[in-house]
């Protein structure tokens, strides 16, 4: 925190007349790294809470879905490839079975973590003789791409499962009935640099929460915050742009149009929490033929969408709800913790609980020396 | 995932820019950004091989100097034996 606009936007903050309790809600992985790892709760006011909302798109990818992707590793001729984070998360079946692609991939299926949706097609090509399956989970900024790379050409020997999911329905959900559970937004930048700021204004105008979209460095996250709770002070809530070089009006065009040319927007489960309207992403029906929910639905266990919880005792979908901090969870840091994880929110770079480890919240005790 | 890494582009050839940060170089697609002008010395926001957006280069160096912290403190945490065991997710680019 020796950065000096940082410490101007601290002092800001502190300056300001604000009520005796104030929530704010994050809805980012990358936002909520930043805010741990800076160290940002400590400096701000102990009555100012920053709450980790729903930030984290592997945490939320229902277990049916990472059920089906191990299923097709095991039994299929094909190479499963996705992002690094989602091999260690944990599906509910019995120990003694296969739970996650990290194991499947040590009993001798065909898994890869991929950085890059690139890395598929590059292995598609180098292998032609060979099948693989993308599966892709994501919120906007990576679906974006994924979509990008599917409508320049999708290989023969590729096909898809998406597990995609939009961040704003969400949060929507969150503040339907009649308390909100948070009295500000820190918007997520990158979503907004891709879809448009505009997506956010339903907070500030319908529900009078004030918001602001952000960057991801310390002095630009606390920028956003200080406009937050400015508005709040102020009585006058507004969808303020706090990272207007970054995110333009309307977003990026090119992105929004690849998504739309091959995704539909549907209902979608989020692990643990239920089916929120809109929220997903799903390939469009000219996809049909390459889309591996289609192609091995006999892989498919239906009865795991009523059983598609979280690991049992896991506060994982309270914690991506913002309804509980992850120190509030009963296996934090006692069975669950980053090398033997319970739940996804302890597996993901962006799970608010493996951040909050990384960060050194570890303890009830640690998250009441922040707060009043 | 949604953090994104700055980049510098050292040659484009199509939509594929040929991007560098911290000696490690990349393929980056600009399919996304295709309304946007940009050329070999301008920086780009690269997100699981994508650039989403261009950069300005204080914007990038500032950027760099908020992922150095976290990589370092990352690392710190795996060096004391808390982090994960296997490396299979580090594909990050570090």
């Amino acid at each position: 925190m020796s950065d000096a606009k940082a410490r101007e936007w601290i002092d800001a903050i502190h300056q300001l007349d604000l009520p005796a309790r104030v929530r704010v809600m994050n809805v980012c992985g990358g936002h909520e790294r930043t805010l741990s790892m800076a160290g940002i709760r400590s400096v701000l006011p102990k009555n100012v809470e920053i709450i980790p909302g729903p930030g984290c798109p592997v945490c939320v990818c229902p277990e049916e879905d990472l059920y089906l992707a191990i299923q097709i590793a095991l039994h299929r001729d094909a190479t499963v490839m996705t992002f690094g984070d989602m091999l260690r998360v944990p599906t509910n079946v019995p120990r003694r079975e296969v739970r996650t692609l990290e194991q499947a991939r040590a009993a001798g299926a065909g898994v890869v973590p991929i950085a890059s949706p690139s890395e598929v097609w590059e292995a598609a090509m180098q292998n032609p003789g060979e099948r693989f399956v993308f599966f892709a989970a994501g919120f906007e900024t990576t679906m974006a791409p994924v979509a990008a790379r599917i409508a320049e050409g999708l290989p023969e020997n590729v096909d898809l499962l998406i597990s995609g999911r939009r961040t704003w329905p969400a949060v929507a959900t969150l503040l339907e009935g009649d308390r909100a559970a948070f009295d500000g937004l820190i918007a997520p930048g990158h979503v907004a640099a891709v879809m448009g700021p505009e997506e956010w204004l339903f907070v500030s105008e319908r529900h009078r929460i004030p918001t602001a979209v952000s960057g991801f460095r310390p002095d630009q996250l606390l920028s956003a915050l200080h406009s937050v709770l400015r508005q709040l002070v102020e009585g006058r809530p507004v969808l303020e742009n706090c990272y207007a070089h970054a995110v333009p009006a309307g977003g990026n065009g090119q992105a929004r149009r690849l998504l739309d040319t091959v995704f539909e927007i549907v209902d979608a489960p989020w692990r643990g929490i239920g089916t929120l309207p809109a929220s997903g992403y799903a390939l469009r029906p000219n996809y049909a033929a390459r889309d591996a929910r289609v192609l091995h639905a006999d892989l498919a266990d239906e009865s795991r969408k009523r059983m598609g919880e979280m690991p049992a005792g896991c506060g994982c979908a309270d914690v991506v709800l913002g309804r509980i901090y992850p120190t509030e969870c009963a296996l934090y840091g006692t069975t669950c913790v980053p090398r033997s994880p319970v739940g996804p929110c302890m597996v993901s770079d962006e799970g608010a609980c493996r951040i909050w480890w990384a960060g050194g919240i570890r303890s009830p005790e640690d998250l009441r020396t922040l707060h009043a | 995932m949604c953090l994104g890494v700055p980049m510098q582009i050292q040659s484009i050839e199509g939509f594929q820019a040929h991007c560098e940060a911290k000696g490690i170089e990349r393929d980056v697609s600009l399919f996304m950004i295709q309304d946007v002008e940009v050329r070999p010395g301008d920086y780009v926001l690269v997100h699981v091989g994508y650039a989403i957006q261009k950069l300005e280069p204080e914007e990038a160096a500032a950027t760099w100097q908020v992922l150095d912290e976290l990589f370092e403190s990352t690392e710190l945490e795996e060096a004391e034996g808390r982090g994960p065991t296997d490396g299979s997710g580090g594909e990050r680019l570090r």
